[in-house]
Parts: C-alpha cells; sequence; structure tokens
C-alpha cells in the first residue's frame, strides 16, 4: 500500500512543484501524440471513406487488413518504422530514427488503422439514402460525402479519441524509434518504464497517474465537443 | 412550335443483377403540371423516379431537360427531391430547411427567410428551432417537403412522400402538398402504389409493373380505362373477370371486365335484374366483417369476385353458407372494359 501512498505523494509533487523535467517530458508526450492522432485522422478519414463508399475490387480485403490493423502490436509497428529508418534502411537517408519525429510516425501508423476502421463503420451507419438525399438537394458528391461525416460526427470523434489513446498509451514503437532520450525523446510511458526498471516504482506509478490525466483531460476536450447540444 | 416538356425520359433501361428492374421508352412530363407514376412495391418506382433526378445513371436511355440531352449536374440544379423516409440531418428543424439552400450556395440569410416562408406555409414554422430527431413522422416529411419546396425547383421529385404517415396526417399533408404545387407552379413527378394520391395530385399517370412502363395518359381516363388485367389491379379493380365470363354477363365485347369491390353490392341470389345493372350469380365464399361494411368474398368459375355488404351482414347474408348462391350486383357503367377496343 505504501507504494501507492507514495506514488501519489510524488505525482503531486511532480506536477505542482513545477518540475522543469516533468514538463518537459509531459509537453513532449502531448505534442508527439496530438500531432500523430491529427496525421492519423487526416489520412484514417478518407480511407475510411474509401472504404465505406468505394466501388472497387478487392474493397473486403482492403476492409480486412484495416482490422487486423487496429490491433496491430506497437512493438511491430515499431520494428517496421525503425527497419524503415534505419541508417541503411529504404529511408534512412532521412535521418529521422531516434527523434519525435521517427515517434510521430510511429504512432501515426498505430492510430490511422484505428480511426479508418471505426470512420469505416460510423460511415456505414448513416442511412445509404441520406446521401442520395442530400444530392437531391443540390450536393455535389464530394459535398455530400462531407454531409455523410458531419452526420456521423459522434462516432468518428469516438475514432478520434480512440487513436489518441492508443498513440499516447504505446511504450513499445516509442522506446524503440524514439530511444528514451532524456530531454530529447523520452515521453511519459517510455519515463514510466525506465523507472519501473530502475525501482523506483513510486516515481513509475506517479508517471502513469499523469498519463491517465493528461489522457483524460483531452478526452474530455472531446467528449465535450462530441456531447454538444445534448442535456 | 411546341414547347418541349420539361422532362423526358427515353429509352430507360436499368439493369440489376442480370435482370431489367426499370423499361421506360418513353416518359414526359410538361413544365408546371404533376405526373404520378402508380405501381406494387418493387415495380421500379424508386428507381425511374431516381433516373429522372440524375441520382441514378440507368444502363441506356438518356433524360432530356426542355428538349435537350441534359448532364446529371444539370437536371440536379433544377430538381429537388423527397425522398421516401424524410431523412433529415442531426441539426435544428431550421438548418434542415435550409440544407438545400446552402449546397446552392444561396446566401444563409436569404436561405433562412426562404426555409422559414416554407415551413411557415408547410405549418411547421413553430417547430424551427427543435431538433429535427424529435419530431414525429407527419412533421418530419412537411419539413422535408418545405426543405425540398425552398428551393424554388422546375422539377419535384416525390418518392411516396406519404406512405409513413398515419391516414389522417396523410389526408391534411395531401391537401397541403396539392396547394403548395399549384402556388409555386414546379412540375411534379410523384411515385406511389397509393391511386387516391395519385389521382388527388397528378393530371396525368403512368403505370408501371414490375419495371414496364404498361399505360400513361390523363388522370381520368387512365382511372377509368386500364390498359391491361395488372393495370386493373394496381388502379383499384380487385376482380378482373375473363373474356368469356364478362361475355356471359354484360352480353358485350371481348374484353375481361375489371370491377371494383366497393362498386358490387352482394344480393340475395336470384335478385331481380334490372337494366342499368348488372347481375352475376355466383357462390359465397366468405364474408369478412371491416368495421362500417363487410368485404364478401364470392366465386364465379373458380375465379375470386369481391363485392361490398353493410356490416353487421344482414339476416339473409348471414343465413348464407360457404358454398350457397349469392348474387352480386352493380351498375352498368362501373365494370369497366379491360385493355384499348
Amino acid at each position: 500500500m505504501d507504494v501507492i501512498w507514495d506514488a501519489l505523494g510524488d505525482a503531486f509533487n511532480l506536477l505542482f512543484s513545477g518540475d522543469a523535467e516533468t514538463f518537459e517530458i509531459i509537453a513532449l508526450s502531448l505534442r508527439i501524440s496530438l500531432t500523430a492522432t491529427v496525421i492519423a485522422f487526416a489520412l484514417g478519414l478518407p480511407l475510411g471513406m474509401l472504404l465505406a463508399f468505394g466501388r472497387f475490387r478487392g474493397r473486403r480485403l482492403a476492409l480486412a487488413t484495416v482490422h487486423t490493423g487496429m490491433g496491430m502490436p506497437p512493438v511491430v509497428v515499431g520494428l517496421i518504422v525503425t527497419v524503415a529508418l534505419w541508417r541503411s534502411g529504404p529511408l534512412g537517408g532521412l535521418e529521422m530514427l531516434y527523434t519525435p519525429g521517427a515517434m510521430i510516425v510511429a504512432q501515426a501508423a498505430i492510430g490511422t488503422p484505428l480511426v479508418a476502421g471505426i470512420s469505416a463503420a460510423a460511415l456505414q451507419q448513416v442511412d445509404p439514402d441520406f446521401r442520395v438525399q442530400m444530392q437531391a438537394l443540390g450536393a455535389s458528391r464530394l459535398r455530400s460525402l462531407w454531409a455523410v461525416a458531419v452526420e456521423a460526427r459522434l462516432p468518428l470523434l469516438a475514432a478520434v479519441m480512440a487513436g489518441f489513446g492508443a498513440a499516447v498509451s504505446e511504450v513499445g514503437a516509442a522506446m524503440m524509434v524514439g530511444g528514451n532520450i532524456a530531454g530529447e525523446t523520452r515521453v511519459l510511458t517510455t519515463a514510466a518504464v525506465l523507472e519501473t526498471s530502475k525501482g523506483n516504482l513510486a516515481l513509475a506509478v506517479a508517471l502513469g497517474l499523469i498519463l491517465l490525466l493528461l489522457a483524460f483531460a483531452v478526452n474530455m476536450v472531446l467528449t465535450l465537443a462530441q456531447q454538444r447540444g445534448r442535456p | 412550335m411546341n414547347t418541349p416538356p420539361l422532362l423526358d425520359l427515353r429509352g430507360i433501361v436499368v439493369e440489376a443483377g442480370g435482370r431489367t428492374i426499370l423499361d421506360v421508352p418513353r416518359l414526359t412530363l410538361a413544365a408546371g403540371h404533376t405526373s404520378a407514376v402508380l405501381g406494387a412495391n418493387g415495380a421500379g418506382k424508386t428507381t425511374l423516379l431516381r433516373v429522372a433526378g440524375a441520382l441514378i445513371r440507368p444502363d441506356s436511355g438518356e433524360v432530356l431537360l426542355d428538349g435537350a440531352s441534359a448532364t446529371p449536374a444539370a437536371i440536379r440544379r433544377v430538381s429537388a427531391a423527397v425522398l421516401q423516409r424524410p431523412l433529415l440531418r442531426r441539426a435544428s428543424v431550421r438548418d434542415n430547411a435550409e440544407t438545400g439552400l446552402r449546397f446552392h450556395r444561396v446566401p444563409r440569410a436569404e436561405a433562412r427567410r426562404r426555409a422559414g416562408d416554407w415551413l411557415e406555409r408547410l405549418g411547421v414554422a413553430h417547430l424551427a428551432r427543435r431538433p429535427a430527431h424529435t419530431l414525429s413522422a407527419g412533421e418530419a416529411q412537411r419539413v422535408s417537403l418545405a426543405r425540398a419546396l425552398a428551393l424554388s425547383p422546375r422539377l419535384l421529385l416525390l418518392d411516396e412522400p406519404f406512405s409513413n404517415l398515419d391516414a389522417p396526417t396523410r389526408g391534411e399533408l395531401l391537401v397541403d402538398l396539392g396547394e403548395a404545387l399549384a402556388a409555386t407552379g414546379a412540375a411534379a413527378l410523384l411515385v406511389t402504389h397509393d391511386r387516391h394520391e395519385a389521382a388527388a395530385l397528378a393530371d396525368r399517370m403512368a403505370i408501371l409493373h414490375t419495371g414496364e412502363l404498361r399505360q400513361e395518359g390523363p388522370t381520368a381516363e387512365v382511372w377509368g380505362h386500364p390498359a391491361d388485367a395488372d393495370c386493373a389491379r394496381i388502379l383499384g379493380y380487385d376482380t378482373v373477370l375473363e373474356p368469356d365470363v364478362a361475355r356471359r354477363i354484360a352480353g358485350n365485347g371481348a374484353r375481361p371486365l375489371a370491377l371494383r369491390s366497393e362498386d358490387c353490392a352482394a344480393a340475395p341470389p336470384g335478385a331481380a335484374v334490372n337494366g342499368s345493372f348488372l347481375t352475376i350469380q355466383a357462390e359465397l365464399r366468405r364474408v369478412i366483417p371491416l368495421g362500417s361494411t363487410s368485404r364478401v368474398i364470392a366465386e364465379l368459375d373458380g375465379r375470386r369476385l369481391l363485392a361490398t355488404a353493410p356490416a353487421p351482414a344482414p339476416d339473409w347474408l348471414a343465413a348464407l353458407r360457404p358454398g350457397d348462391p349469392i348474387a352480386v350486383r352493380l351498375e352498368r357503367d362501373r365494370a369497366r372494359p379491360v385493355g384499348f377496343s
């Protein structure tokens, strides 16, 4: 039990003592995961639209692939990104490995299938005649697609939350492609792993609590946006 | 020179799953007029409406606008459709009513005014601030109509707009829509399975059966002169007598006769023959009470013959058993010959 009380005390201290290193870690975690979420949404929503409304050969195969991607272990994604960015790898010239950029790429890769899969389901949930009705009122093809997305905004925001949740919580890929370098690529999850391995359980739990708090804050904002106008 | 029709469907064929689901050689709609396409469920009515509105592309054939070949975009610019179920956005009634206008890039203030105007005329202005998903089916359909009419379309496409409504709501909306159409001067293409709706709104009527256009003409003419037995049934003639039976009873022609059960009165067997009436001797099968009247199912040469009797059944009818003889009487000119002479 002592560990938990110590952890609560540590977390409180870390948050309110204005510890610069802690805030640096929090800021980096937020920056990387939010950027990755925006990228995952920007890629995942059009992909979800294509999967939901496209008529092409292999649509079901593509959908099944995306659904598999939704459960892809972050370690596998980390491995793929590491291999791609390795000095002698296909994208080695970018010299991105062990930078926050590489972590954004990895987290976006984890989030994109989630956003795409949930978006496809969300968009298909809207009555197929809805889009026809919008076109019958003068909407162009693109405008009618947008109208369907607006109609499905609640589950689409759920897709964003799922994407952010996956990005901010994963540790395997962040560790592999970021390297957990203090002051450069150390984020909340990798820091927690490090402190655990060093035996600093209280500090590790404190970092975990901060991570939870952060995830809650972001999701609260998204939830408020989602539930706007409802009692 | 004649003005070309507003809408002209030529040689329209739509196939699905290797089957022809729509085959309409020609169907026209003059500006400012209302045409109804009448057909049973699955007859291809919705497909026809969507072809007319350029919402689906036919496998062959073309849609002409004002006599000239038109692009889908051009057709959608002048038309607005109201689909069967009121498909409203998850937004306020007012925002929904403005939707089409916003698609047409009408400035917000003007859109609000025009949409508000139509909400008012269709009696739903007091709901303007309500979320659309809280509306009843009748209210939602009114909003859906206001949304389409606010566009001041030259062509209004109506897909069974009354089918999800209860009878009183339907009756009121039918009157309001009729007035709205008269006021705007828009041409309307109404597809429906309900012949009464069609007759109430349309000056011309077309009959669609299993994807084929079977008959087209002025409403009164189609109503009284079904082109074939299928058209007769769609027009509410629930009994069609084969030519041989028809000849024996009516004594003329070689065409089938179509009868409506509401015109046919059940009578005691062997009831007196009157010159202006036809009397058909048949065999009773069943009597079904329907509230203020009873439906009498009789049989003639192995074919069903439907008639009407008061409810509760008069004594003579109550005494009859299935298989007993019964007479069915109707005014001679109510028996309509089927097909063209």
